[in-house]
């Protein structure tokens, strides 16, 4: 899982830097691969480098031709596993209301299951490239439709959750390497590794006997109290963006906000906690290597305050690779936070998903493998790209001679 | 000539995991006003430690046992002893009465901050007043020579920004300007300073030398060759008219040709900003060059220090001879100075050169010589004289 | 190498864990015998069918679990099944990470952009959807687990090994050996593997926990051991019911939550403070590389 990130981290930095980028996280010391071959689609370094905007749009332009196969590819498997299934089954893939269920050979029929391998594929994916992932029957609605119900709760816990893991992990591991090999380093340590190997489906049961058990209902699973869950769907309560937090915000309505936060509490304390540990980690060993760097002596050498040394040359140079890990992190987590949200029964995308996997809802299972895959390929493609205007030594390719 | 840097009885130690080490063992020195010394000796001879010294940034786990290194000069006629200042005292002399140029030049600059930032960054540290002053200058320009309705309106500002940065000239760290430059968006009320620092940034950046200054003011460290960065680096250290300039092997990873242009630029920055110079290197041929006194380090301790041309021409000290013996030369066969350089951590007892001086006497085990002037401005500790 | 674990407190605690955890493995069949007439040791004795859990008493050292199995025998047991997964996982993970990854890198070209473009597929997937999936369509059950996770873990490993022969192919005594004449798959096995080995060991041993954290998440979710097998994950599962007691004794089932739950974290925790260790070790060696 992490061990994935990291060389996927590594790929493809390593495809934008063509530098070797070593990322020293305390639990994860990769080795320095060499890039990822372009193949056919290495750009040579003239188009790159023509200087900024030109590198830019070039380089985009290469990461989503790279993309595109790694797309294709997603959809073939997701196809391949549809295929495993009798066409009878196939065909509430299909399936855009529930009167066609009745009529299954005629959709068999129409989109031609009995057909050819290649054929059947084009069809498929053009009918996802409509929208159309079939029909759930398990739900008795469509799948894309159910899809788009559960977006906004993820989203809701991605936006809170990454930013308090990544502020946190930055400030402790920023003072952990400060304070190298002193007390607070060392609780750190300890605390992080705890952390790290917590398994969160029990830190969120614990967290959920404590406060919702002996608290007596202090902070309690689900999205929203029932009183909260009237108030939102009456008819004075618009729904903007249907996360719960912000639409209060916008409804100017006090009482669904509160509600809102304290369903949020646990289920975002369950995330952070595992992921703090590892940014922390992370951050702490990248202070340390940028503190070891001979710019720090310049520094130090020009007259400067520690606090400005550490704070303005250090660290800025030590967030780049955090900043690319969070991304990275928030790319997961957007995609579906499984486990927290089945514990605490947050309708998000993880928990249709696993909802979907126990009553062997096939149809839905698929359609939201193949979603998150997309989600998470696209939103890492994004970071990719912000990951340039973090690092200047990245954003015009191979440097001026 | 007077002196500028007066180095008495320093000792620097390193206390590591297998013992301690003495990295500088009482050393005397002194650097004269507007000369440049310079230190020559292997590696681990002392020599970067020194220079390290006096800036005071000897890193963990070394430390500065005993000696006292003065400052002399135009603003510390009685001398500023500096290994006693207080922190930020200390700080005010880095990078403004003493700066540091280093080996590499890549690795000495940060790769987040265009060269332009780093150097503005000096003359924001140490010159806030001045440029407070010109900024302040410009902004009354402004206000005198406006006209039409977009000054009019625009003229409270100004003559807020004319209080403020008159407020800056004024004062070491003043009230407002500080309050205001912790408030995010009102920080950018003062970029006039930046400005003002640009303007001396991009000077410097001419005055090393550099082609198309404006350009390469925006510039990352990465996108520069490596003669364009050590020249960056001189810049940054000369931003504010140092008094002294140390410069740790500067043309060491450089190419030979970009190394000559270097050296000529050293010669012309003791000509032009009169500033000395403490040149650190392990190559006698760029000594020659460059330096008027040079001195000689072996483990730590000074052997011999001369003019240039009477250390060359008359060397004393077994090991200088040896060195300058070592110099590969046509149609001569290679000398080298037998056995091992001397170990940290046991090094020899008496003169640290003894095991391998070819004129060792029972004497040179004992205890260690004392410097003893010889002739004219010549220095040797050696018990052969 | 032993001594420089022994010297690090946190890395001799990892050991330690390790340690007992193997030996409570082995020992199970003595610690918790399997009651006479049962046929599969790793189906937990039940004591009845009600379903509350009852407390920790004399016949059931930890207490009973939903549907009345018995904790104790669930985790003593539970510690081979953790142990099954996870060399089952890695061992079949590493090979097909070595096969895959050697030929991406030792001969390059189209096969290593084929290769590598089939586990930016698989990485594509947010794990656990991923296993999820798979899962689903292969039916619930242990296998399925193990089967999902080394689909979901295999690119990574190919990942490394593919880096590492990338540099080593490079390296002078592997073209020695060429020029002496020596077969693609010798110098692949000979020379180039067992100078890679040490970061995969490192990944392997870190990857370790995270491998019976998932297999245990999957249980949980109810995915994969079936009902009553001796799974940590799956006992958690059961638990899930019962994390809040009657009014007036909220933690009366507190045993059932969280004795399952602490042995999985310390297996986690000792295989992560053993992982942590090995890379300091071998740090140095990485870096000079």
């Amino acid at each position: 899982m992490w061990s994935g990130w990291q060389s996927v981290l590594h790929d493809q930095v390593e495809s934008v830097a063509g530098a070797s980028l070593d990322i020293a996280s305390d639990g994860r010391k990769v080795k320095r691969p060499p890039p990822a071959s372009g193949g056919l689609l290495t750009f040579s370094k003239g188009l790159w480098y023509k200087g900024g905007a030109l590198g830019l749009r070039a380089y985009i332009v290469r990461r989503v031709l790279l993309l595109i196969p790694v797309l294709v590819g997603v959809t073939l498997f997701i196809f391949g596993i549809t295929m495993l299934f009798s066409p009878l089954e196939r065909a509430t893939l299909y399936v855009t209301n529930i009167r066609q269920l009745d009529n299954l050979p005629a959709v068999i029929e129409k989109y031609g299951l009995d057909r050819p391998f290649v054929i059947q594929y084009g069809t498929w994916l053009g009918q996802v490239l409509r929208g159309n992932l079939g029909w759930s029957q398990v739900i008795s609605m469509r799948v894309g439709e159910a899809l788009i119900r559960s977006i906004p709760a993820t989203l809701e816990l991605a936006i809170f959750a990454v930013p308090i893991i990544i502020l946190t992990g930055i400030f402790f591991g920023t003072r952990a390497a400060a304070h190298k090999d002193k007390p607070f380093d060392h609780a750190t340590r300890v605390v992080a590794i705890m952390g790290w190997s917590l398994p969160s489906f029990w830190l969120g049961l614990i967290l959920l006997m404590i406060f919702y058990g002996y608290f007596r209902g202090l902070l309690p699973p689900g999205r929203l109290s029932i009183t909260a869950g009237i108030l939102v769907d009456s008819a004075g309560f618009i729904r903007y963006t249907h996360l719960n937090t912000i639409d209060a915000i916008l409804n100017l309505n006090g009482t669904v906000l509160l509600d809102a936060l304290r369903h949020l509490i646990l289920p975002v304390a369950t995330i952070s906690v595992i992921n703090v540990a590892f940014i922390m980690r992370l951050m702490r060993s990248s202070m340390l290597e940028s503190l070891g760097k001979g710019y720090i002596l310049t520094a130090r050498a020009k007259g400067l305050a520690e606090r400005v040394v550490v704070n303005k040359h250090a660290r800025r140079n030590a967030l780049i690779p955090v900043i690319t890990v969070s991304g990275y992190l928030f790319a997961g987590l957007a995609s579906g936070a499984v486990i927290t949200e089945s514990i605490f029964s947050f309708q998000g995308i993880g928990w249709f998903a696993w909802q979907a996997a126990v009553r062997l809802d096939i149809a839905s299972v698929l359609g939201f493998a193949l979603f998150s895959a997309f989600l998470f390929v696209i939103i890492n493609l994004i970071v990719d790209i912000l990951y340039t205007r973090v690092d200047p030594r990245v954003r015009l390719g191979q440097g001026v001679q | 000539m007077k002196d500028l840097i007066r180095i008495r009885d320093l000792t620097v130690r390193f206390y590591t995991y297998e013992g301690v080490v003495y990295a500088i063992d009482d050393l005397d020195l002194d650097i004269r006003q507007g000369e440049t010394l310079g230190i020559v000796g292997e590696t681990g001879s002392g020599k970067t430690m020194t220079a390290l010294a006096i800036l005071r940034l000897i890193p963990y786990p070394g430390k500065i046992e005993s000696g006292s290194i003065v400052l002399l000069g135009r603003d510390h006629q009685s001398g500023l002893e500096l290994l006693k200042l207080k922190d930020d005292r200390m700080r005010s002399i880095r990078g403004n009465k003493i700066s540091m140029v280093f080996q590499e030049p890549g690795a000495a600059l940060n790769p987040v901050y265009t060269i332009g930032d780093q150097i503005s960054e000096v003359f924001l540290l140490h010159r806030r007043q001045g440029l407070g002053r010109e900024a302040k200058q410009r902004v009354d320009g402004l206000l005198s020579n406006g006209s039409g309705p977009a000054a009019a309106v625009k003229r409270p500002f100004w003559r807020w920004q004319s209080r403020l940065y008159s407020k800056i000239a004024e004062g070491p760290n003043p009230l407002e300007p500080r309050i205001l430059s912790h408030i995010p968006l009102f920080r950018r009320l003062l970029w006039r300073l930046r400005d003002e620092a640009r303007l001396r940034t991009i000077d410097m950046l001419k005055d090393v030398e550099i082609p198309d200054p404006d350009r390469v003011a925006g510039r990352y460290p990465h996108e520069l060759s490596g003669g364009m960065k050590q020249r960056a680096v001189i810049a940054m250290a000369l931003a504010c008219s140092p008094e002294l300039l140390i410069a740790d092997e500067p043309t060491t990873s450089l190419d030979v040709t970009i190394q000559a242009q270097m050296l000529e630029l050293f010669r012309r920055i003791k000509v032009d900003k009169g500033a000395s110079v403490l040149f650190i290197t392990h190559n006698l041929g760029v000594a020659a060059e460059v330096c008027d006194r040079v001195g000689v380090m072996y483990a730590g301790r000074l052997c011999e220090v001369a003019g240039v041309e009477e250390m060359f021409l008359h060397p004393l000290h077994p090991y200088t001879k040896a060195l300058l013996d070592a110099v590969p030369m046509p149609g001569k066969e290679l000398q080298t100075i037998p056995g091992m350089a001397a170990d940290a951590l046991n090094p020899p007892p008496g003169c640290r050169f003894h095991p391998r001086c070819p004129s060792a006497m029972p004497m040179c085990q004992q205890e260690r010589p004392k410097p003893k002037e010889i002739s004219k401005d010549h220095i040797v500790a050696c018990y052969l004289y | 190498m032993v001594r420089q674990i022994a010297k690090n407190p946190l890395s001799l605690a990892g050991v330690t864990i390790i340690a007992i955890f193997i030996i409570v493995a082995i020992f199970a069949p003595l610690i918790a015998p399997t009651p006479a007439g049962q046929m599969n040791p790793y189906m937990i004795p039940r004591d009845g069918y009600y379903a509350e859990p009852q407390s920790p008493n004399a016949e059931h050292i930890f207490g009973t679990t939903q549907g009345q199995y018995d904790i104790f025998y669930g985790v003593i047991w539970g510690c081979r099944s953790a142990f099954r997964v996870a060399l089952v996982v890695m061992g079949i993970t590493i090979l097909v990470g070595i096969v895959l990854g050697s030929l991406a890198g030792y001969f390059g070209g189209v096969l290593d952009e084929v290769i590598m473009r089939i586990t930016d597929i698989f990485l594509a997937f947010p794990w656990l959807i991923l296993a999820m999936a798979i899962t689903a369509v292969l039916g619930q059950s242990l296998r399925s687990v193990m089967i999902a996770l080394v689909i979901v873990w295999w690119p990574a490993y190919a990942r490394l090994i593919r880096g590492d022969i990338l540099q080593l192919r490079e390296e002078d005594y592997v073209e020695a050996a060429r020029g002496l004449g020596a077969s693609s798959l010798r110098v692949i096995v000979r020379h180039v593997l067992p100078n890679s080995i040490y970061p995969m060991l490192i990944m392997a041993s870190l990857d370790i926990g995270a491998v019976v954290l998932s297999a245990a998440a999957l249980s949980f979710l109810g995915l994969g051991a079936p009902e009553g097998y001796a799974d940590w994950g799956q006992m958690t599962e059961f638990a899930r019911n019962w994390i809040v007691g009657p009014p007036g004794e909220p933690f009366k089932y507190w045993y059932a939550v969280f004795v399952p739950g602490v042995f999985i974290l310390f297996f986690v925790l000792g295989w992560n403070l053993l992982g942590d260790a090995f890379r300091d070790i071998f740090d140095p060696r990485l870096a000079r590389r």
